[in-house]
């Protein structure tokens, strides 16, 4: 009996490892979209239930061309990896806060299909489909794009149009009274849907890093650089010291560094290289705020820097266990004959 | 205090080691397999028809790297046929009848004091009685041990055990701790050194202490080194970096820079061997997974069948999918029921679908997190990119060949790529491109020998 039973059970065979870890990537997106509640609970503190309308409908828009696009060209549905809720949430997250919500349905088109789906979906696009989607807008409704807000806790007060503290810093005037240190910090700043409140961001970004889902190494070589450089060349009327926190603070820097520029397919996946990477994005941020024609320069920064990755990955090859210096040497002088051979 | 590797992953251990030893009754039928080793194939030593006894030498082969295999009951030889192989293949194997009355065969008297100084008469014990690596990599152990002397100063004993569910190390520690440091004691002997080191991992600290305890009182030469628990702490090159910090060159033996792994129920089987003067018969296996009612740690005799193996220890409460030999993160699967326990077979894990978290079409994300686990310090995500495109210049470039297959890439991969799968995969790729380009070579000198004769 026992036997017969036997017989009809089809064994399976896999190489080896049999057992896998839970982390898949759905929950590592689902991670990412935790990670930015505390964010959206600012924005809603701050201007309402519209910001949130407008996330939603970029989510759920992100979702429906992913779905719609591989439906129509007979590939399999991805929506279940939650990658396409996260880049409409991300998207979102760089609008200002008074978008009408047919705004972000554009957006997602343009990032979902056009930068993701084009070149193959998840995993093979080569610039990060929120930041891609957000440039697109800039540039096509650059008046919308830049139409702010007052927050809820600075109603009544006397300011004429707002802007964001970076385009006062980097404008004519200093900082009004009410846009300070505290006021970056806790989020009570005219700006983007998920650009407000630093520690909102920082909760985030440790959640992310504690969870796993993000290395520390992008988001402190970013923060880091940008901080170092505006320490060391600041800006008159300013204190030293106060230019480069409210430079940290203000703006997309902290969302940049945390939730962009970790985009798992568009940034280094070598070690050194996720340094030089998050290096590299944080001079091109004070850059563009520096020279550049816009006060913000995060999301450019972040682009620019998607287009070095596989450079970056090519140039940081790590040597297996055990090799010693004398093979890490042979090595290197052997690259280096190649390359004068190509030249 | 123990050196350590960059990478390794953490996955559910599931042992347990509480869980105690029980011995399977041996089957009706044994099925013995010629090739229970790395290296040159055993010619079986007996008829059909033939009586032998436990313990009988029944198979043999002179090459060097080879080991003899032993009847594990004793009864009637009633087959020598090919038969399934745990592995897959069909290997020839000789099929004993049981008596069940387990006569003892005494060709193997147990050493002298004297004898047991020598190393030459140790590493001759050891080659008769069929020890090869017991951990699972099944290398004929007196050839390794016998290899290293002169050049090895360094001799450890692995007891890491990182692999999850396995914990026949642990017991063997825990159960027969004065007999398994005879064991190092010998190995210490043969490979002629002063000192021998044991590797064992924090989670087992009862062994460390009770070993220590042994040791202390007995003066042994041994040190015990606490490890890290961390998946692959029992890979040979990783045991040698945390013991030594010598890191063994890519492509290279662990004797290449003077040390020598050995693992602990290898050991065990050595006192076993010389003390006793008993083969390699029996081992324990443990056996689990979810389709099992409960882990048990089994002591079975050499050529159960995997069938048999699990009514005995409690039957399946649910259809198993996959038999994985060994542990799972290295284990291979076995392809049929009637397929027998080897030396070599650490555990017998009958998996369903609970541990099958396989995906149609995985795609990679890039998220690098193959990267940060590699040991050997290898880049997966690359490898395996220029796996699929078949090149093979950069898969050397990017050391392909280095990769020994611990699978951490696989197991901390969130888009479930068969990483792993790939690399062995190209790894048979590489050689069957270099036998191909050999064979091309040498029918290009044929061919030009043939030339310069009709010139």
């Amino acid at each position: 009996m026992a036997a017969e039973k036997k017989e009809k059970i089809i064994l399976d065979v896999a190489y080896q490892p049999q057992v896998r870890t839970n982390r898949d990537t759905r929950s590592l997106m689902l991670d990412v979209i935790i990670a930015l509640i505390p964010t959206l609970a600012v924005t809603i503190w701050q201007y309402g239930f519209h910001p949130l309308l407008v996330v939603l409908v970029s989510m759920a828009s992100a979702c429906f061309f992913e779905w719609g696009y591989r439906k129509l060209m007979k590939k399999d549905c991805r929506v279940g990896d939650l990658s396409a809720l996260v880049t409409g949430m991300l998207l979102a997250m760089t609008l200002p806060t008074s978008v009408p919500v047919w705004l972000p349905v554009i957006g997602s088109f343009f990032a979902i299909v056009v930068v993701k789906q084009l070149y193959g979906g998840i995993g093979k696009n080569f610039l990060n489909p929120a930041l891609a989607g957000r440039a697109f807008l800039l540039a096509s409704y650059a008046g919308i794009m830049g139409r702010w807000q007052l927050p809820n806790a600075m109603k009544g007060i006397d300011a004429v149009s707002s802007a964001t503290p970076l385009s006062y810093m980097y404008g004519d005037s200093a900082l009004p009274a009410w846009l300070n240190m505290k006021s970056m910090f806790l989020g009570t700043i005219p700006g983007c849907i998920g650009e407000l409140s630093a520690l909102a961001l920082l909760i985030g970004g440790i959640y992310l890093i504690a969870r796993k889902v993000i290395s520390w190494r992008i988001p402190v070589s970013f923060v880091g650089s940008v901080a170092l450089v505006t320490l060391i060349c600041g800006k008159a009327g300013y204190g030293h010291f106060e230019w480069m926190v409210d430079n940290v603070l203000a703006g997309g820097l902290l969302l940049g560094a945390f939730f962009m520029a970790t985009d798992y397919v568009t940034s280094p996946v070598t070690l050194n290289g996720q340094l030089l990477f998050g290096c590299g994005c944080g001079l091109l941020t004070v850059l563009i705020r520096y020279f550049g024609g816009f006060p913000e320069g995060v999301s450019y920064a972040i682009l620019i820097m998607n287009l070095c990755t596989w450079a970056i990955d090519k140039a940081f090859r790590r040597y297996p266990f055990g090799a010693t210096k004398e093979d890490i040497a042979a090595d290197k002088a052997e690259r280096k004959a190649a390359r004068g051979a190509a030249k | 205090m123990a050196f350590k590797f960059k990478g390794g992953v953490h996955p559910d251990y599931m042992k347990n080691p509480e869980c105690p030893e029980t011995v399977i009754p041996a089957p009706d039928q044994v099925v013995i397999p010629m090739a229970q080793h790395i290296g040159a194939p055993c010619k079986p030593l007996v008829q059909v028809g033939d009586i032998v006894k436990m313990g009988q030498k029944i198979g043999e082969n002179p090459a060097p790297v080879s080991a003899p295999v032993h009847a594990s009951v004793s009864g009637k030889v009633v087959a020598i046929e090919p038969r399934p192989h745990p592995l897959g293949d069909m290997i020839m194997a000789v099929v004993i009848e049981n008596d069940h009355l387990d006569t003892p065969c005494n060709d193997l008297a147990p050493l002298t004091e004297e004898e047991m100084n020598d190393s030459e008469t140790i590493l001759a014990r050891i080659r008769e009685a069929g020890v090869v690596g017991l951990g699972g990599a099944m290398f004929p152990t007196a050839f390794k041990i016998r290899g290293g002397i002169g050049k090895v100063d360094k001799v450890i004993i692995n007891g890491a055990e990182c692999e999850p569910y396995l914990n026949g190390d642990h017991l063997t520690m825990l159960n027969y701790p004065e007999e398994l440091l005879k064991g190092v004691e010998l190995v210490r002997k043969a490979s002629c050194v002063d000192k021998i080191y044991m590797g064992i991992e924090k989670n087992k600290q009862d062994a460390i202490d009770l070993l220590n305890g042994i040791i202390a009182k007995n003066n042994y030469p041994i040190e015990i080194v606490p490890e890290n628990v961390k998946y692959p702490q029992g890979a040979e090159k990783m045991q040698v970096k945390a013991v030594t910090d010598r890191e063994v060159k890519p492509g290279g033996l662990p004797a290449g820079v003077g040390a020598n792994v050995v693992s602990t129920r290898t050991a065990y089987a050595i006192y076993q061997a010389c003390y006793e003067g008993k083969p390699v018969i029996e081992r324990i296996v443990t056996v689990g997974g979810s389709a099992m009612k409960g882990p048990v740690n089994a002591l079975t005799r050499v050529g159960t069948p995997f069938g048999y193996l699990a009514e005995q220890c409690g039957g399946f409460v649910k259809t198993p999918r996959k038999i994985v030999l060994g542990g799972p993160m290295m284990g291979l699967c076995a392809t049929s029921f009637e397929a027998p326990t080897v030396k070599g077979t650490a555990g017998v894990l009958y998996f369903t679908e609970e541990e099958d978290k396989m995906v149609p079409n995985p795609t990679c994300i890039r998220c690098g997190k193959c990267i940060t686990v590699c040991p050997m310090n290898l880049e997966p995500v690359f490898m395996y990119m220029y796996y699929t495109k078949h090149d093979y210049d950069n898969m050397a470039k990017y050391h392909v060949t280095d990769c020994f297959e611990c699978g951490s890439c696989s197991y901390n991969c969130p888009a479930r790529m068969p990483l792993t799968h790939a690399f062995k995969t190209a790894k048979l790729m590489f050689q069957a491109r270099a036998a191909k380009e050999k064979a091309k070579a040498e029918a290009a000198a044929a061919a030009a020998a043939a030339k310069e004769a009709n010139n």
